[in-house]
């Protein structure tokens, strides 16, 4: 069977635990070192993301406490295609959106898409584990790459997208 | 026979990499399930979608963005704003709600 994200993300290095950050623009910034320290993204690519959702607002933030920050397929400083993952133990706040509720984020998917099929690929796998709350909830718990190959073999994300 | 049976949707999000595909997958899900057989299923940033809108049967997009289709409402199309763009049966509720389905 091919790696799955989550192998990916471990084997790459592609992952970050910290406690807390100062603001969700320190958060993306965090998110993206790990893919910007293995050449998979420029090192002021997350500066296009925080603009994005300066501009747009905070809709990369979905349910259950997940953050998805991206810039464009293809986009300049995304040298490869992959997904970064960061894990903060304290609330970031992506302030409110357009109906009010307060966007908070405790775990960050962070994409870098140069190859369209890898990244399709890449999507619906997330789509899978954002899905699948057991396991987004022993993500928000790891605290090593170990953590994270537990969780999905605890929580294997089940549905087909 | 759906009343959805060969109408074309565009699926939107900020830069057409992320969330739109997301959606898609979703609707690809929720068609599925209708059994819809669509003209054509694509997605897209708003920029390219904004204009390209009215040339779609049904436009879907996160809530926030859904005021930006305006024009294309205004032409017949249909635009479908979801707060949860991972949520199938929102969308599904949707689509009821605009009178797509039978």
């Amino acid at each position: 069977m091919a790696e799955t994200i989550l192998q990916k993300i471990v084997e790459r290095g592609h992952y970050k635990f910290v406690d807390r950050v100062d603001s969700w623009q320190e958060g993306v910034k965090l998110s993206c070192e790990s893919l910007a320290r293995t050449g998979y993204v420029s090192e002021n690519y997350y500066q296009q993301i925080v603009d994005c959702i300066e501009k747009y607002g905070p809709y990369v933030v979905f349910d259950h406490y997940v953050a998805m920050p991206h810039s464009q397929e293809g986009a300049e400083g995304a040298e490869k295609t992959a997904v970064g993952f960061m894990r903060v133990k304290e609330d970031v706040d992506f302030g409110k959106d357009e109906d009010g509720e307060q966007k908070i984020a405790r775990l960050f998917f962070t994409l870098a898409a140069k190859d369209p099929n890898e990244h399709l690929d890449n999507m619906q796998q997330l789509m899978a584990i954002f899905t699948n709350e057991p396991l987004l909830d022993a993500l928000m718990a790891a605290n090593t790459p170990e953590d994270i190959l537990k969780a999905e073999a605890d929580y294997p994300p089940e549905e087909d997208f | 026979m759906s009343k959805l049976d060969n109408k074309k949707f565009m699926v939107c999000c900020a830069n057409g990499a992320g969330s739109s595909l997301m959606m898609k997958m979703t609707l690809q899900k929720v068609l599925t399930k209708l059994n819809v057989k669509p003209a054509s299923l694509h997605h897209c940033s708003l920029s390219e979608g904004k204009s390209a809108a009215p040339n779609y049967d049904v436009v879907l997009c996160a809530r926030n963005f859904a005021n930006m289709f305006a024009d294309a409402q205004k032409k017949g199309t249909t635009v479908l704003g979801l707060k949860n763009i991972m949520s199938a049966p929102e969308m599904e509720q949707a689509m009821k709600d605009a009178g797509l389905l039978d």
